[in-house]
């Protein structure tokens, strides 16, 4: 498998600030097509692991290569295929959304004015408004049509509907995933709400303490874990490392475990997972003493 | 880029180039003016004023007259320190401060071509805006000059080149702190409390410095009345007098307490002053700079403030390069 099948491929790529790592030994292989979502609490490193693949940031350690293209190189033509969509959706605020447009046109190679004229047409945001007099929701459309504009082949997008209300979120994510369906491009967007991911994501990163915890296709890994549900028991559970998460109540024990299909033991029921509790599971997990890790710079 | 630099920075640009253009307008009315006072031009006037009544009588109405926009103008040195920070805090600061660096850094423009571009137009626009500034100060002022030469600190800082490297710093100053800091109004202020605490030790210390200064040392002449002798041994009013008093036959200098022990003396024993150190050999000595080291002095104290406004630009690019912000 060459290097150019995935969107995104990252190899023991960490970022210390003055505080401490931010992200450590985060390997990772996104494939290209789908839409990936970056899932961790506040202060997990998705900002900054987000900031390195737009090579924003530079990492500390390892690399982060882009399209098969190591993003510090930081030449046009592979900064034109990546959109990014930082978080709270920076504009200039002074500037008419016209002028927001005719900035992307001379910044970028291949900006496709019309389009990003068509989509704002479509949510009805006026041309001639300044920025920073548009709603929060407005200012995220307004932000996405021009990342969308760039025509990428991959678009990256930081907390994209944290700030909005859930009306504006639904707009966004309808106007963000019919690109999608219009095909071609790659889409990473971190979040820390994992309701709704299912219906939306092909692809999930769990990233806590600044650690990938859990990475793979939504499907694959909701075949792979599945809960069992037993009588309460207090041995040693741990059935060769399979389990994720083991929770006691009065009478039952609940086990997550990552064991393929293998039958339940006797008195045990085998139930599938739902994406939500598999994330949080995960993100319970404590880390290891060793991780020294704080919040990074996701404000 | 030029439009994008443009949309961003036209109001600081449009806001200097209106207040340098008004205070232009102002000054070169008042400049014709008092330009007018002297129809042979100010410079030979000045070398006839001691012949020439009409010479004096200009220079006296120029004083009269101009002498409140003079006075005015010495604090105008602080101008182009306005400009210069006032384009380079918001460089990259409003940037930091939006978070729309995430937006301008991830269009097709590589970030170190984005950076040069708006170090190149905003430093241009900073020496164009001072240098026009400069240029009328400059002329604006060559009536008092001629008659107080060009390296007294209402002058010397004002005119020539200096005004356009005092800008440059601090351009480079704050366009660093607000690299660092940032945030646009605390870079504003670090380049301002950066160029005074700079200009105080350059201006009293380093500049007299730039070269080994002259002396002259001669006798107190017998015959001057006590007004004579204040004026002292210097070859030009336009020389800058760093140091000046008096040293015994042997050249000794004398402290100020040993000069007026002398002027005790002499008041007791109730001769005139100048027969009594005359008389003693007292000597007048002046240590100074002689006006024709203008120029150098210019390039040596322009060259001071742009190399250390290049250094803190190179600051800027290494971090912009490096990725720390």
């Amino acid at each position: 498998m060459t290097a150019t099948e995935f969107a995104l491929s990252t190899d023991g790529v960490g970022k210390r600030y003055r505080k401490g790592w931010a992200l450590r030994d985060c390997t990772l292989a996104l494939p290209a097509g789908g839409v990936i979502a970056l899932v961790g609490p506040n202060g997990a490193g998705k900002t900054t692991l987000l900031r390195l693949v737009v090579g924003l940031l530079a990492p500390s350690t390892g690399t982060v290569e882009v399209l098969g293209h190591d993003v510090t190189a930081s030449t046009p033509q592979t900064l034109s295929r990546v959109g990014f969509l930082a978080q709270d959706h920076p504009l200039y605020k002074r500037f008419t959304v016209a002028e927001m447009l005719r900035f992307g046109r001379a910044c970028n190679l291949r900006f496709d004015q019309g389009l990003a004229e068509r989509r704002l047409a479509k949510l009805g945001i006026p041309l001639d408004r300044r920025a920073g007099t548009l709603s929060g929701g407005q200012q995220a459309q307004v932000a996405l049509a021009l990342a969308l504009a760039k025509r990428p082949d991959l678009l990256v997008l930081d907390e994209p509907v944290a700030s909005l209300d859930p009306l504006a979120r639904h707009e966004f994510l309808q106007v963000l995933m019919g690109a999608v369906a219009e095909g071609g491009v790659t889409v990473v967007f971190s979040s820390h709400v994992v309701h709704e991911l299912e219906r939306v994501c092909d692809h999930l990163v769990v990233l806590n303490h600044g650690r990938v915890t859990l990475t793979g296709d939504i499907d694959t890994l909701l075949a792979e874990h599945r809960l069992l549900v037993g009588p309460r028991t207090a041995t040693d559970l741990d059935r060769a490392g399979a389990v994720v998460e083991a929770v006691h109540s009065d009478r039952h024990t609940t086990l997550l475990v990552r064991d393929g299909a293998i039958p339940a033991a006797p008195g045990w029921q085998a139930q599938p997972v739902a994406l939500e509790d598999l994330v949080l599971a995960y993100l319970r997990r404590p880390s290891e003493p060793s991780d020294a890790v704080t919040s990074g710079v996701a404000a | 880029m030029t439009w994008l630099i443009w949309r961003q920075h036209r109001t600081e640009v449009c806001v200097l180039g209106l207040l340098v253009g008004m205070f232009g307008i102002a000054l070169l009315v008042l400049g014709t003016q008092a330009h007018d006072l002297f129809p042979g031009g100010p410079a030979r006037c000045a070398g006839e004023a001691g012949i020439n009544e009409a010479c004096a009588a200009s220079f006296r109405r120029l004083d009269e007259e101009y002498g409140y926009v003079e006075n005015l103008l010495a604090g105008f040195y602080l101008v182009p320190v306005v400009i210069g920070a006032f384009l380079g805090a918001p460089l990259l600061a409003r940037e930091l401060e939006d978070g729309t660096w995430q937006l301008a850094w991830t269009q097709a423009v590589p970030r170190m071509r984005w950076l040069a571009a708006k170090l190149a137009a905003l430093a241009g626009v900073t020496v164009t805006l001072t240098g026009m500034f400069t240029a009328v100060l400059t002329w604006f002022r060559q009536p008092f000059d001629a008659w107080e030469g060009r390296f007294q600190y209402d002058a010397f800082d004002l005119e020539g080149l200096v005004p356009v490297a005092y800008a440059l710093f601090a351009f480079g100053v704050a366009t660093a702190a607000g690299a660092i800091l940032r945030r646009s109004l605390p870079a504003f202020g670090v380049a301002f409390g950066a160029f005074l605490a700079a200009r105080m030790p350059v201006a009293l210390l380093a500049r007299p410095a730039y070269a080994t200064p002259l002396t002259t040392m001669e006798p107190v002449p017998v015959g001057g009345s006590k007004d004579q002798a204040g004026h002292w041994p210097v070859p030009s009013f336009a020389d800058w007098m760093i140091e000046h008093g008096y040293a015994d036959a042997t050249g000794r200098r004398l402290s100020w307490t040993e000069y007026y022990e002398l002027e005790g003396a002499a008041n007791r024993a109730g001769t005139n002053l100048n027969q009594f150190l005359h008389a003693r050999g007292i000597q007048q000595f002046g240590v100074y700079h002689p006006a024709d080291r203008f120029w150098t002095f210019q390039l040596i104290e322009t060259a001071l403030f742009v190399a250390v406004a290049a250094v803190l630009i190179g600051v800027v690019v290494w971090r912009v390069r490096r990725r720390m912000i």
